[in-house]
């Protein structure tokens, strides 16, 4: 019972953390009308999850393994694409706080309101392929007990309870550390993700590296442990990590960090102008 | 305004790249769900159940015949468990299923080749889990028509991708330790090595003639070379692993290579190699392969053997012409039999005569088998030659009208 709340415990937090930025971001910045596109992001991933799960479990045709762990392994990629560039996003906003705020970030949330709800999807759709396969094997074992899903389901809830505390702490902050603060987070989040969708790519076999671990600290930090299960659920943290998670976890995490933190941080201009330095969006030119 | 419209191009890019990535492997990715259902009067799928405990592992068979089989894994321990079926290096993961709570159930089903592997439970979801060996017996046919002519097509060609991959793993593999005894000097392992590892290569040759600069860089006989290309791959190394005597090297004296020498290709060879395995694990590899190139592979294989094995051409130094031989059916073989079915269903009588040359040309080879692998090219008296010369012949022939038969 305690293991399967776990399961469902991270593959929450896994799923929710993200949205829950997401959302308070639109609240903060007076947007709720922008909320319906998120909850039709969550919506779609939520139904496509449930009915590619159940698919695989009852129809005529399961996916292969590779294929699996290539679908996962490309949506956690590309949905750090999406969070790269709200993060970015919010680091120049942090900094032109006293600028006509309003006015910049309908700009861009107009622009990217597509992006927020693709990113919606993906934050969830991104983690609901497994938790659904695995709810529903729950559901199909019943039968015998029905304890298994009881308790994934209770640890999906507390994951939802833990996101919406987040949620209300995130909202007490001031609009500056607000962005600053879970952009920050953000960060080492999307780190996260970035490695272990590197790591869905090596167990198909698509990227090579599988067995050549950067550390091992399964024992310290058991995976079944509840530490072990809210460090993966909140930052992907694997015990078992490969040089090539590793070397990709730095690689985003030291530039992306870098140059939010300066944004965010240390932005020499607060209510002027953005300066040409600012770091190229991730619009490209 | 520059900037929304950039941002609008960006997130349909996303857009677009995600329904690409998911779409890709999902008309790639499939296996047979019930493969009951789909069997067309066959005895059905294997189905082998799993039961992962703190401490144990326990499949109910430790064999099953290729073709489609069910792992159906419980978890009777109390902590998460996963279950992996891993390939015979105990490393590359064929299959697993992960996230198995205590008291639940998960199918895995594979479309499992014949072949030797190694099955895990991860209790706790860590360390290297509880192994035991599995085999995959060969059960003939493994794929029974299940209507639609194309999706046993569209099948074949997942079949004989997934089977070029294997081989190239295994050529990799097996060339990584024969360029370590090589460049380590220790010319026995080398060429004890030589010939099975090459097995994977002769297998799959017109998959590596695909890619064009890979073949002549590492399968080069010394006879085809050009005036002013650099010589390099196995039969370089061959060459210098059986050094020839002056009366068979053009009066000349061999030269051994120095040890930089050997080094340096025998790097070159490993970096092939690896490049052949990543082009051929790439996505687009799958692309060019379809019937048409499977059938005409496997005609290529059949010439390959006319051409330089039963000569003895392509083994001149190491004699080991018979390794390349079976090696080049075999992979002829795997190629007529993911597309035996549609022969059966347009053309009976060509499927008869595939399988009874195919049989007579093994039955022919099994002559000369010795411990694992052939004697010697060098062994067989004129008449034998000429035997197998004529059993290829009697081959290639109907082997030639495959692709037609299959494409038409
Ligand atoms: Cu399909």
């Amino acid at each position: 019972m305690f293991a399967n709340f776990l399961i469902g415990l991270r593959e929450g937090l896994e799923a929710s953390l993200v949205v829950t930025i997401l959302v308070a971001y639109l609240v903060k910045s007076g947007r709720r009308d922008l909320l319906p596109q998120i909850w039709l992001g969550i919506g779609t991933a939520v139904v496509v999850s449930l009915g590619f799960g159940a698919l695989l479990t009852f129809g005529p045709q399961g996916l292969t393994f590779e294929a699996q762990e290539a679908i996962g392994g490309s949506l956690s990629i590309v949905a750090v694409g999406l969070i790269t560039w709200m993060i970015l996003w919010m680091g120049r906003t942090a900094k032109n706080m006293k600028a006509d705020l309003h006015h910049k970030l309908d700009d861009a949330i107009a622009a990217g309101r597509w992006a927020v709800a693709v990113m919606a999807l993906l934050a969830v759709g991104r983690e609901g392929l497994e938790t659904t396969l695995f709810l529903w094997a729950g559901a199909q074992a019943t039968g015998q007990t029905v304890q298994p899903l009881v308790g994934a389901l209770l640890g999906l809830a507390v994951a939802i309870v833990l996101a919406l505390a987040v949620y209300r702490g995130a909202l007490r902050l001031n609009l500056r550390s607000f962005f600053a603060w879970t952009g920050a987070f953000l960060v080492v989040v999307a780190a996260g993700v970035l490695s272990y969708g590197v790591h869905d790519l090596q167990e198909a076999g698509i990227l090579p590296g599988l067995h050549s671990l950067a550390f091992d600290v399964s024992a310290q930090i058991p995976p079944t442990s509840w530490y072990g299960t809210v460090l993966k659920g909140v930052f992907n943290f694997s015990p078992a990590t490969t040089w090539l998670e590793l070397v990709v976890w730095w690689a985003y995490l030291l530039p992306v960090g870098f140059i939010f933190v300066r944004a965010a941080w240390f932005g020499p201009s607060r209510g002027r102008a953005p300066q040409p330095a600012t770091p190229a969006s991730l619009e490209g030119n | 305004m520059t900037r929304n419209r950039a941002s609008r191009t960006a997130t349909r890019t996303a857009a677009l790249a995600l329904g690409a990535v998911v779409a890709a492997p999902l008309l790639a990715g499939c296996v047979p769900n019930d493969p009951a259902s789909s069997e067309a009067g066959g005895d059905g799928p294997v189905t082998l159940s799993v039961s992962s405990t703190a401490d144990a592992c326990d499949v109910s068979a430790a064999e099953a015949p290729s073709g489609n089989v069910v792992f159906s894994v419980k978890n009777d321990g109390d902590e998460v468990t996963e279950f992996y079926l891993l390939a015979e290096d105990g490393l590359r993961i064929v299959s697993e299923v992960e996230n198995i709570g205590p008291g639940l159930t998960r199918d895995l089903v594979v479309v499992a080749k014949p072949g030797s592997y190694v099955t895990a439970c991860k209790p706790g979801m860590v360390g290297d889990g509880i192994r035991a060996d599995f085999t995959v017996t060969d059960s003939g046919a493994d794929t029974a028509p299940t209507g639609e002519l194309a999706d046993q097509v569209d099948a074949a060609a997942v079949n004989y991708v997934a089977y070029v991959k294997d081989q190239t793993e295994q050529l990799l593999t097996g060339t990584e330790d024969f360029v370590a005894a090589y460049t380590d000097g220790d010319d026995d392992t080398a060429r004890d090595l030589y010939a099975p590892v090459r097995l994977h290569w002769e297998r799959i040759e017109p998959v590596a003639e695909s890619f064009g600069d890979l073949d002549p860089s590492m399968d080069l006989r010394e006879a085809d070379l050009e005036a002013g290309q650099e010589w390099t791959g196995w039969h370089l190394l061959e060459k210098d692993l059986w050094a020839p005597e002056p009366a068979d090297n053009g009066g000349e004296k061999y030269t051994p290579l120095t040890t930089a020498e050997r080094a340096d290709y025998a790097e070159r060879l490993l970096s092939d190699t690896q490049e052949l395995y990543d082009r051929t694990h790439a996505a687009e590899f799958a692309d060019t392969i379809d019937a048409a190139a499977i059938g005409n592979g496997a005609k290529g294989l059949l010439d390959e053997v006319a051409t330089g094995k039963v000569t003895g051409e392509e083994e001149i130094w190491s004699h080991t012409d018979l390794w390349d031989f079976q090696a080049n059916v075999d992979g002829a073989k795997v190629g007529y039999d993911g597309l035996r079915d549609v022969v059966l269903a347009k053309d009976e009588a060509l499927a008869g005569d595939l399988d009874e040359r195919f049989e007579t040309l093994q039955g022919l080879l099994d002559q000369y088998q010795e411990g694992d692998g052939f004697v010697a090219y060098t062994e067989l008296t004129p008449d034998q030659v000429k035997e197998l010369a004529a059993a290829v012949d009697a081959l290639s022939e109907p082997l030639s009208q495959l692709t037609a038969a299959v494409v038409l």
